[in-house]
C-alpha cells in the first residue's frame, strides 16, 4: 500500500529539482501529487513505477518515463476510473505540464528531430541503382539474390540502427553491382540475333519439387495445358538468354474449360479469367488468356544473359482436395463424369483399374484415374516464337545515354560526372571523383582494347556505387536543397531524386506548404508514389506478420489453401490507396463502414452478393461491426495464433498502432502459463488472473480492454457468435471401444473418466469490456463508437503522423513544438491525409533543417 | 556406377593421423564449432525411432541402436514440428521452419539454420558451407534470399571441390578478382577518408562503421589470397570404390569420409548430408522396394521392415560418421572434434507413412552439449515445441548472436559445457 507521507515527502524534494528547472507553477505538482502519487508511491508502487524517478538519475534515463507518463495521461489510461475522474480542465494542464518536461528532457534539437544516417534497405538500392542507370530495373538474371536480408524495426525497413553495414554486406553489394553492370553495358563484338521457333513439343512441364518425376501433362502434337499451378513450362530449344539484349517472344495460348466444373469444388471464381504469367527470372508479365480463342501475346522485353525463360498459371485456386496438393484436384474430373458422361465413366474405369495397383484399384475415385481426363480451367500453349538478341544500334542507346558515343578513358571524369550526381543525389566536383577516375584510368591502360575502356568505366560505376555516398542516405553531405529533394524522394518513391524534383528544389520552389501539398498531390495523382502507397501502410500495419503464426492449416484450411492472407494484404493496401486518392479525414480509416473486398473476403467476413471473382470491390457494412482497419482480416489475423486469439495482441496492436502508446513488456520474472485450451475456459476466464494478480493487474488493466471487443472476430477474422475450438475432432473407427474399455478400467479403479473434448458444448463469446478511462462497452460496435470520440481521433492522427515520420526519418520523433505544429497544420484541414502528409514533410522535423 | 581414374589414382592416405589445418588456426585459438545436419525427406517410422521412456534412462529403438557407444551423448526430441500441414512438400522446410510462399514474412526470407551459421564461419575457412547427397538431394539448405543450395550429388565432384588444387588458370583468375575487388576497396577508403575530414559526428559514426567493413573485407581477400596458393589438405577416398562392386554405401562412406576430413582440417564449418527419395537403396540387404514405397507399407510388418532396414541405414552412416569425429582429439581442447561439432539428425517430415508432418523425428549429438536423453518438448498445455527452438539454441552455441530464429518462441534448454 502506498504510504502518501512518504510519498508526499518524495514530491516535495522533487519539487525544488522541477520548479527550479523551468518554474512549473506548483498547481501541477499538487496534481501529481493528488492524482498518481497514492498509487504510484510507496514500498510496492502500481507497475512498479513510483513517481518520485522522474526525478531521479539523469534527464536521459527519466526521459523513457515522462514519455510514458505523458502517453497514459494523454490517452486517458491514466488515472484510471477507479481512482475518480480527471476534470477535463486539470488533464490538459497536466498534460501540458508533461509534454513541457519531455521536450525539454529530449536534449539538443538535432538530437529531438530529424533522420540518422543510413544504409539503403535492399528495395531502395534496387530502385537506385535501376534509375542510376537509366534501366527498367536492375536486371532479370536476379543479380541481387546473394544480398543479405534487412532487419526490420517494429515493421519499419528504414530503420537507422536496424541497417548497418559489415564486410559480408559490402562484399556481396561488389559482386552484385558488377552483375547489375555487366549486364546493361555490354563490351566487345554484337552477338548475333536469332529466331527459334518453339512447338508445343518442345515446351517442357518442369516440377519445382524436389522429386524429378516423369513429366505429367496433357498434351497433343500441337498443344500443351497446364496442370499444376507449381509447375512451370520452359523451351527445351531456348532455357535462357544467350546474351543480353531485348528480345521478342510471341506465344500462342489460349484459356480452356472456364467454368466447366463447379467453382466451389476447384475453388477458382467464374468471373476470373484465366492467366498466363511469363517469367524472365524473376521479372513476370501477366496477361489474361481469352476463353476458347488462341490468340497471340507478345512482348519485348531487355533481358540478361542467362536469364530462363518460364511460363506458369497463376492461381490461388486448384488446392481445396486432400492436403492441398494440386494432385488430389483430379478426382473433381472423377465426380464430373460420373455425373454427367455414364459411358466415359465407365469407360475410362474399365481402361485404367486392371492397370492400376491394388492400392488404387479399389478406389475409382482415386485421382490418379483421372489425371487424362481434366477439365479445370487452365492456359493452353499452342507454341513460341523469340527473337533476340535485337539492339536498336551498337553501342545500343541505353549505353550511350549511360556513357557517351565512343568513350574515353582520358573523358572519365566527364562521363563519371553525371552517373555520380544521380548516384549521389548532389552536385559532385570533379575533384571529387579523382580517386574513382585513378581506378578507371589504370584499369584501362592495364587492358587490352577496345573493351579496356569500358571495362575499366564499368569498374568506374562499380565504385560509385560501392561508394557511402550511394549507400548511406540522410547523411548530412551536399546542401540543404539536395537532401530535402533526396529525403522526399525516398520518403515518395523510394529511390533517387528526378530530375524535376532536384530543379525545383534548387529553384527554391517547395518551400512552403501549400507548395508541397501541391507536389505532393500531383505525385500521387500521376502515380509517382506508388512505392509509398504499399511500403507505408505495410510497415505501419506491420503487415509481413501476417504469415508468421498463420492460422492452422487444418482448422482453418481456407486461409491456406486460397492463400487468404493475400487477399488481406491487398484489402489494407487497396483501401489506403483509396484513402489517399480521395483525401479522406485521417480518422475515417477507423470509421470507415465500408473496406474493400473479393469473394474469397466476402466468404470470411460472411457477405453475399458479392461477384464471383478476386477483383477488390469498394462495399459499405451496415451492422456496424465491420469497415475501416479495424474490421480487417490482415489485423485481426496477424494478432491471433494460428488455434486461437489473444484479446492482448490485439489490445496492444490496437495501442501501439492507432493510438501511440506501447505498453511495457511484463516483467522478466512473471511466469506466463499458456491458456488450456483442452478445458473448456473461455480467453476471459484466463486472463482472469490478470485481475486477480495484483502485479499482473496494475498493467493489464490499462491493456486488456482495448482487446475484449474483437473476441468475436476469429483467428482468420471471420465473425463468431460462439467458441468452438474447444471441441475436439470425434475420433474415428475403433477408439471409442478402447477408450470405453479405459473408463470402465478406471471406474473399477475409481478414477474419473477419460475427458471426451468432442463432447463439449461451445461457449458463447462475450466481448464486452471495460477502458481505463472506466467506460463501458457491450461489443464491438460500442467499442467503435467509443474509440471515434474526439480525444481518440485527434491521439490516432497523432499517432498516424508519428508512424510517417518514423517511416520518413528511420527512428521514432520525440515529443516537440514541431509535432504539435504538424498536428495543427493537419486539424486546419480537417485532418486530410494528403494535406497531412504535406504537412509532415513541411515540417523542420522532416526538413531536417 | 563408374569411378573416375582420377579417385583411384589419388595417393597419399592416412586418414586418421591428425591433420594439418587448412585455416589459420593455431593451437593457441579456441577451438571451432561446426555443424553437421543429416536429413531424409520422409521421415521415420516412429515406433523404431522414438525410445519408449522418456529421460536419460532410455533403451535404444532398433533404429537407433549403432548410437549405442554414444546414448550419452545425444538427445532426442519428441513432439517437435514446424507447424506444417501435413503431406509431400513441406518436408523442405526441415532447416528453416517457413515455406517459400510463406518466406516473405521474414526478412531473411526462409533462410536454414545452417545458413546462418555458414554465414558466421565465412572468411574463417575456405569454404562456407558444404552440401552433399546422392541424385537429386532433397532441398534442405536456404540461402537469405529464399534461393535453395544445390548439394553436391557425385563423390567425385565433392572430392574435386573439397581436396583438387585450383589449376594454374583458376589460380590466376582468382588473383585477378581479388587484385581487381582490392584496388576497389583502394578507392573506396580514399573516398572515406574524404568523406570523413567534411562531415558531422553523427555521420562520422556511420562512416566509421563502413570504413570497418572495408578494412575487414581487406583481410578477408588477403586470406583468401593465401587459400589460393596453399594447397589443399590432401585426402584419399580411393579405398571406397576399390570393390568390385560400388554400393551407396560406398558412396555415402566417401562423403561422411570427406566432410569428417574437412571439418578436422577446418576446411568447412558447415556440411549438409541428404538420403534422397529417388535413390534406390535395394543394395541393402533386404530392401526390394522403393523408398517411398517402404514408408506406405499398409503396416505390413515384411514392408516395413525393408523401411527400418534403409533408416537403419541411414542412422548406421551417421554413427560410422561420429565415430570418426570421435577418434580424432581437437587441437586446443580436452575434447574430441565430435565433442565440437553440433550433430543434427532429422527430417521436415514426422512420418510419411502416415504424412504426418507434426512430431518430426529429431536427434543432436556431440557438439559439447549436456545432453538429455530422450525429450518430451510439449509445452505445459501440452503442444508441440516449434522445432525453431532448437535451432536457436543451435545457433546460440555456433556462437551466432540472436535471440530469435524464423518461428522461434524461445530457446530449447539444451545446455553445453
Amino acid at each position: 500500500m502506498a504510504n502518501p507521507v512518504r510519498t508526499a515527502a518524495l514530491l516535495a524534494a522533487s519539487w525544488t529539482v522541477l520548479s527550479a528547472a523551468d518554474g512549473s507553477s506548483p498547481l501541477e505538482l499538487d496534481l501529481l501529487q493528488a492524482r498518481c502519487a497514492q498509487c504510484h508511491g510507496g514500498e510496492a508502487p502500481q507497475a512498479g513505477f513510483l513517481i518520485g524517478s522522474l526525478v531521479d538519475g539523469s534527464d536521459q534515463d527519466s526521459l523513457a518515463l515522462w514519455r510514458k507518463s505523458m502517453e497514459y495521461v494523454r490517452a486517458e489510461v491514466m488515472p484510471p476510473a477507479e481512482a475518480g475522474r480527471l476534470p477535463p480542465s486539470d488533464r490538459r494542464k497536466l498534460v501540458a505540464f508533461l509534454e513541457r518536461e519531455v521536450r525539454r528532457r529530449s536534449g539538443q534539437p538535432s538530437h529531438a528531430s530529424g533522420a540518422s544516417p543510413r544504409r539503403l534497405n535492399n528495395r531502395e538500392l534496387a530502385n537506385s541503382i535501376r534509375d542510376v542507370l537509366m534501366i527498367e530495373d536492375v536486371g532479370t538474371h536476379q543479380p541481387l539474390a546473394d544480398l543479405l536480408g534487412d532487419t526490420l524495426q517494429d515493421g519499419f525497413d528504414t530503420n537507422g540502427d536496424a541497417l548497418g553495414m559489415s564486410q559480408y554486406h559490402l562484399e556481396q553489394y561488389i559482386a552484385a553491382f558488377r552483375k547489375v553492370v555487366d549486364a546493361a553495358i555490354l563490351a566487345g563484338e554484337q552477338p548475333t540475333r536469332r529466331r527459334y521457333v518453339v512447338t508445343a513439343g518442345d515446351m517442357r512441364m518442369t516440377s519445382l519439387s524436389q522429386r524429378r518425376r516423369q513429366e505429367r501433362a496433357n498434351r497433343t502434337v500441337e498443344s500443351i495445358d497446364f496442370l499444376d499451378p507449381r509447375l512451370r513450362v520452359y523451351f527445351s530449344n531456348f532455357e535462357s538468354a544467350p546474351a543480353s539484349g531485348r528480345y521478342r517472344i510471341k506465344i500462342r495460348a489460349t484459356g480452356k474449360d472456364r467454368g466447366v466444373y463447379d467453382a466451389a469444388e476447384t475453388g477458382i471464381h467464374d468471373g476470373d479469367p484465366i492467366r498466363l504469367r511469363i517469367h524472365l527470372g524473376d521479372r513476370t508479365r501477366d496477361f489474361d488468356l481469352p476463353d476458347e480463342k488462341p490468340t497471340e501475346i507478345q512482348i519485348d522485353e531487355w533481358i540478361a544473359a542467362g536469364t530462363r525463360l518460364e511460363l506458369s498459371y497463376p492461381t490461388d485456386g486448384l488446392r481445396l482436395r486432400g492436403n492441398g496438393n494440386f494432385k488430389f484436384q483430379f478426382s473433381i474430373a472423377h465426380d464430373h463424369i460420373q455425373k454427367t458422361n455414364p459411358e466415359l465413366y465407365a469407360a475410362v474405369l474399365q481402361e485404367r483399374l486392371p492397370m492400376a495397383p491394388a492400392r488404387t484399384a479399389r478406389s475409382p475415385r482415386h485421382w490418379s484415374h483421372w489425371t487424362e481426363q481434366w477439365q479445370g480451367p487452365r492456359p493452353r500453349l499452342f507454341g513460341a516464337e523469340i527473337e533476340g538478341p535485337i539492339y536498336d544500334r551498337w553501342p545500343t542507346r541505353r549505353q550511350a545515354a549511360l556513357l557517351g558515343e565512343a568513350p574515353q578513358a582520358e573523358n572519365a571524369a566527364d562521363i563519371l560526372l553525371p552517373i555520380a550526381e544521380r548516384a549521389w543525389r548532389r552536385e559532385v566536383q570533379s575533384s571529387d571523383l579523382d580517386p574513382i577516375v585513378r581506378l578507371v584510368q589504370s584499369k584501362a591502360k592495364d587492358g587490352v582494347e577496345p573493351q579496356a575502356t569500358i571495362e575499366a568505366l564499368r569498374e568506374g560505376i562499380v565504385a560509385i556505387l560501392a561508394s557511402p555516398a550511394f549507400l548511406l542516405i540522410n547523411s548530412q553531405e551536399g546542401s540543404a536543397a539536395d537532401r530535402f529533394a533526396s529525403k522526399l524522394s525516398y520518403f515518395l518513391r523510394g529511390t533517387i531524386p528526378d530530375q524535376r524534383l532536384r530543379k525545383a528544389v534548387r529553384s527554391g520552389t517547395l518551400q512552403g506548404f501549400e507548395e508541397v501539398r501541391d507536389e505532393v498531390h500531383r505525385r500521387f495523382e500521376r502515380s509517382e508514389a506508388e512505392e509509398f502507397l504499399k511500403e507505408f501502410p505495410y510497415a505501419w500495419l506491420e503487415l509481413d506478420r501476417i504469415n508468421f503464426m498463420a492460422p492452422d492449416p487444418d482448422r482453418f484450411p481456407l486461409y491456406s489453401r486460397k492463400r487468404l492472407g493475400d487477399d488481406m494484404v491487398a484489402e489494407v493496401l487497396r483501401f489506403f490507396r483509396h484513402a489517399v486518392e480521395s483525401n479522406v479525414p485521417i480518422p475515417e480509416l477507423l470509421s470507415a463502414d465500408y473496406t474493400f473486398l473479393n469473394a474469397d473476403l466476402a466468404r470470411v467476413y460472411g457477405v453475399e452478393g458479392v461477384p464471383q471473382d478476386s477483383q477488390l470491390r469498394k462495399h459499405e457494412f451496415i451492422d456496424g461491426r465491420r469497415g475501416g482497419l479495424l474490421g480487417m482480416g490482415a489485423f485481426l489475423t496477424l494478432t491471433a495464433d494460428s488455434l486461437s486469439t489473444s484479446p492482448i495482441h490485439r489490445a496492444v496492436y490496437v495501442l501501439e498502432k492507432f493510438l501511440g502508446i506501447r505498453p511495457a513488456p511484463p516483467p522478466a520474472d512473471v511466469e506466463i502459463s499458456e491458456p488450456d485450451v483442452r478445458q473448456a475456459k473461455t480467453i476471459k476466464e484466463v486472463l482472469s488472473a490478470h485481475q486477480t494478480n495484483a502485479t499482473c493487474a496494475s498493467c493489464h488493466r490499462s491493456i486488456d480492454g482495448y482487446g475484449y471487443a474483437f473476441e468475436n472476430f476469429d483467428p482468420v477474422g471471420a465473425w463468431r457468435d460462439e467458441y468452438t475450438m474447444h471441441i475436439a475432432p470425434r475420433p474415428s473407427q475403433a477408439a471409442p471401444v478402447e477408450i470405453e474399455r479405459q473408463d470402465r478400467q478406471r471406474f473399477e479403479e475409481g478414477l474419473p473418466p477419460i475427458e471426451k473434448p468432442w463432447n463439449n458444448e461451445p461457449i458463447p463469446v462475450d466481448a464486452a469490456g471495460r477502458l481505463p478511462d472506466g467506460s463501458k462497452y457491450r461489443n464491438i460496435i460500442d467499442f467503435r463508437r467509443h474509440l471515434l470520440e474526439d480525444g481518440n481521433r485527434e491521439r490516432f492522427v497523432r499517432c498516424f503522423i508519428e508512424k510517417l515520420l518514423t517511416y520518413a526519418n528511420g527512428s521514432e520523433p520525440e515529443e516537440s513544438m514541431d509535432l504539435e505544429g504538424i498536428l495543427s497544420k493537419s486539424a486546419e484541414h480537417g485532418y486530410r491525409i494528403v494535406d497531412t502528409i504535406a504537412a509532415v514533410i513541411d515540417s523542420p522535423l522532416f526538413r531536417n533543417e | 556406377m563408374q569411378v573416375s581414374r582420377r579417385i583411384a589414382l589419388k595417393g597419399i592416405g592416412g586418414a586418421l593421423t591428425l591433420p594439418i589445418l587448412e585455416s589459420r588456426a593455431s593451437a593457441s585459438q579456441r577451438p571451432p564449432t561446426r555443424f553437421l545436419v543429416v536429413g531424409n525427406p520422409l521421415g521415420m517410422h516412429p515406433d523404431h525411432f522414438f525410445p519408449a521412456e522418456f529421460g536419460k534412462d532410455f533403451t535404444l529403438p532398433e533404429t537407433l541402436r549403432p548410437l549405442d557407444w554414444v546414448q550419452d551423448r545425444i538427445t532426442i526430441l519428441s513432439h517437435t514440428d514446424h507447424g506444417m500441414n501435413n503431406g509431400h512438400g513441406r518436408e523442405i522446410s526441415f532447416l528453416n521452419g517457413v515455406l517459400p510462399e510463406n518466406s516473405s514474412a521474414y526478412p531473411e526470407k526462409n533462410v536454414s539454420v545452417d545458413q546462418l551459421m555458414a554465414r558466421r564461419a565465412a572468411g574463417r575457412v575456405r569454404f562456407p558451407s558444404v552440401h552433399a547427397s546422392l541424385k537429386s538431394g532433397i532441398r534442405m539448405s536456404w540461402n537469405a534470399n529464399g534461393v535453395d543450395l544445390k548439394p553436391f550429388t557425385e563423390p567425385q565432384r565433392l572430392f574435386d571441390h573439397l581436396f583438387l588444387n585450383l589449376t594454374p588458370e583458376e589460380k590466376a583468375q582468382r588473383r585477378e578478382l581479388i587484385s581487381r575487388n582490392g584496388s576497389l576497396l583502394d578507392t573506396i577508403g580514399e573516398q572515406i577518408a574524404s568523406l570523413k575530414g567534411t562531415t558531422s559526428r553523427r555521420d562520422r559514426e556511420r562512416l566509421d562503421q563502413y570504413e570497418t567493413s572495408v578494412r575487414e573485407l581487406e583481410r578477408s581477400f588477403a586470406a583468401r589470397s593465401e587459400w589460393i596458393d596453399r594447397d589443399k589438405p590432401k585426402f584419399d577416398i580411393s579405398g571406397h570404390f576399390a570393390g568390385s562392386e560400388v554400393t551407396i554405401g560406398n558412396h555415402y562412406d566417401a562423403i561422411f569420409d570427406m566432410i569428417a576430413y574437412a571439418f578436422e582440417t577446418d576446411l568447412t564449418r558447415v556440411a549438409t548430408v541428404a538420403f534422397p527419395n529417388e535413390l534406390s537403396y535395394t543394395s541393402i540387404e533386404g530392401v526390394t522396394r522403393g523408398y517411398h514405397a517402404c514408408t506406405h507399407n499398409g503396416k505390413k510388418e515384411e514392408v516395413i521392415a525393408e523401411l527400418v532396414a534403409i533408416e537403419s541405414f541411414q542412422i548406421d552412416q551417421l554413427a560410422r560418421c561420429l565415430r570418426r569425429l570421435d577418434s580424432v582429439r581437437e587441437p586446443g581442447s580436452n575434447g574430441t572434434v565430435l565433442d565440437h561439432t553440433i550433430v543434427l539428425f532429422g527430417s521436415g517430415m514426422g512420418y510419411g507413412g502416415t504424412h504426418s508432418n507434426r512430431n518430426l523425428p529429431i536427434l543432436v549429438a556431440g557438439g559439447g552439449f549436456r545432453h538429455l536423453g530422450h525429450v518430451d518438448a510439449r509445452s505445459g498445455s501440452g503442444n508441440n515445441m516449434p522445432l525453431c527452438n532448437l535451432y536457436l539454441t543451435l545457433l546460440q552455441r555456433f556462437g551466432v548472436e540472436r535471440d530469435q530464429f524464423n518461428t522461434s518462441t524461445g530457446a530449447f534448454g539444451l545446455r553445453h559445457g
